[in-house]
């Protein structure tokens, strides 16, 4: 550890190895502190600057010495000579005051506070408290307990850390009760290619015109004759690139799953209706339902995320599947979750996710992949939510 | 610091409630700046942590010293139906009752009591208000089966045969 960080003191451009702490909480406060003030206090120099340059000077007319009318004529004063300039830098400055004293004051209010306190203090003090014990006064918790008598025992309002996923199950099905919704099915990043396809391939155009006329009128641009050579590669590339997903989005017709019931619960028996469109032959067709651990952590200044099927149960392995316009591929089947499962859970950091995965091996079209997220509820607690 | 549960398993169900006690001992009341105890959930492990109160009450100096600090004081909550204690390959949920002491000249200590928040039975009777209040804990005590209560009766059954003996 030792050797690291030495080498880390020669190298600063590189990223530190260990822990990222090398000082104690204290100096980090002290930091903090002298940066909201520094920000503070350099809000308030630039606006009396700025105040004394457009306002007191030309009223008062004094005589000021030399270097004060250079700092009252600089281009911070006057905010660069335009006329909206010294507005700008203004409230460029009342800005920065704004944030330092907000910042400043938040730090101080939470100077010496518990992380617990301070979780508290953000409102997330649980509604499930119970009753005080009467004459006692339980701050926060008190006031959220008297709230809470007040409703009968088996109603449950929300479900702390478990997503609500209102819209995954607001439209109706036709077979079954709720239609699920679908994760996006790379229709943004058909745009992406779209427009690298399209800017690069104009680039080109206008290179090749340039690398021609030079040709045209004896004045040869060999230099950019000989780019064009991996440029053009690279063009057609990223037609190609287009092209494959084009054709990937159209080729594959729309995949519906209906579900009879949603929020699932561990243990419960559900009925699942599976309907594929479009035009092509698939090798294989696979539905599985899969749980899903999924931590976000920072790695020196990056943040990294990292994934693990914690469950993946195979619903439906069919094939050769043909799929015809006039003919869809449906199927409806039962499944059962098991029991002594997590359920769906979301934090800022950590989440699990629970999710039916439908895939289909498919030729000459490319494979296929499709994700419907689901909600699983902890046992014994699905509040009401039937559209019908 | 010392904190006890009402249930000796550790083991609580979803919506039930939570009674259990702390105490501070070995320090004098004059000493003690002030204490927080809470009851709440973390995560640990690959992802950075997720830190959610449930229950939190603060005892400054002069309600401290107002209780006297002579018994253990109490903790009573309801648990929130979710989220339930879990144990996964990146990340596991903690629930715990944490106690933080705040002595003079701004240190601090920590302890920690974890526990289990387990999926609710289907058993109605447990979430009724008259056997809130008449019962010291809702949570129905798990028997314990008679393979593991046999050494301690045994032992017990040796020393009344001693004491009677003597």
């Amino acid at each position: 550890m030792r050797r690291s960080r030495s080498v880390w003191q020669w190298r600063p451009w590189s990223k530190k190895l260990g822990r990222r702490l090398r000082t104690g909480p204290f100096r980090g406060v002290l930091g903090e502190l002298a940066f909201y003030l520094g920000l503070i206090f350099a809000g308030v120099f630039i606006l009396t600057l700025v105040l004394v340059a457009h306002w007191m000077v030309p009223r008062i007319g004094i005589d000021l010495p030399e270097e004060a009318r250079v700092v009252l004529d600089s281009d911070l004063a006057r905010g660069g000579g335009h006329h909206w300039g010294r507005w700008i830098v203004a409230i460029i400055s009342v800005a920065a005051i704004g944030s330092g004293a907000f910042g400043l004051g938040y730090r101080l209010m939470h100077l010496g506070f518990s992380q617990e306190r301070i979780s508290a203090q953000k409102g997330r003090l649980s509604r499930w408290n119970a009753p005080a014990p009467p004459g006692k006064s339980d701050g926060d918790a008190g006031e959220m307990s008297q709230e809470e008598e007040s409703k009968p025992s088996g109603e449950y309002p929300s479900l702390p850390a478990v997503p609500q996923g209102l819209a995954l199950d607001e439209s109706l099905g036709e077979r079954l009760q709720y239609r699920l919704a679908s994760v996006s099915t790379g229709r943004r990043a058909v745009l992406g290619s779209a427009s690298l396809a399209l800017l690069w391939n104009s680039v080109c155009v206008v290179l090749l015109a340039v690398a021609i006329s030079g040709w045209w009128y004896g004045r040869p641009r060999p230099v950019l004759a000989m780019l064009l050579v991996p440029f053009t590669g690279v063009a057609v590339w990223a037609l190609k690139s287009f092209l494959r997903q084009v054709r990937q989005i159209a080729g594959v017709g729309p995949t519906v799953v209906e579900i009879s019931e949603h929020p699932l619960e561990p243990g419960g028996k559900y009925e699942l209706f599976i309907l594929q469109m479009g035009r092509m032959r698939l090798r294989t067709l696979r539905v599985n339902l899969v749980c899903e651990e999924e931590s976000f952590f920072r790695q020196g200044t990056d943040v990294r995320s990292d994934q693990y099927v914690a469950l993946s149960k195979e619903l439906l392995v069919e094939g050769p599947v043909r799929v015809d316009p006039q003919t869809p591929w449906e199927q409806q089947l039962e499944f059962e979750l098991p029991t002594n499962v997590m359920h769906s859970f979301c934090a800022t950091n950590n989440s699990v996710r629970w999710r039916l995965i439908v895939s289909g091996e498919a030729r000459p079209w490319p494979s296929f992949c499709r994700s419907f997220p689901l909600v699983v509820h902890p046992p014994l607690m699905v509040p009401p939510n039937s559209p019908r | 610091m010392n904190v006890s549960l009402c249930r000796d398993d550790a083991t609580y169900t979803a919506g039930g409630y939570l009674r259990a006690s702390w105490r501070v001992s070995r320090v004098s009341i004059e000493e003690l700046s002030s204490v927080e105890v809470s009851v709440l959930w973390y995560t640990e492990g690959k992802g950075d942590e997720d830190l959610s109160v449930h229950y939190f009450r603060r005892y400054d100096g002069p309600e401290l010293r107002q209780l006297g600090m002579v018994d253990s004081l109490p903790i009573e909550c309801r648990l929130p139906p979710s989220p339930l204690s879990y144990r996964g390959h990146l990340l596991k949920i903690q629930w715990g009752i944490r106690v933080r002491v705040f002595v003079e000249e701004g240190r601090e200590a920590v302890a920690e009591h974890p526990f289990y928040l387990v999926a609710r039975k289907p058993d109605p009777d447990a979430l009724t208000e008259t056997s809130r209040m008449d019962l010291p804990c809702l949570d129905q005590p798990i028997k314990t089966p008679l393979h593991r209560r046999l050494p301690a009766v045994l032992r017990r059954w040796r020393a009344r045969r001693r004491e009677s003996a003597s």
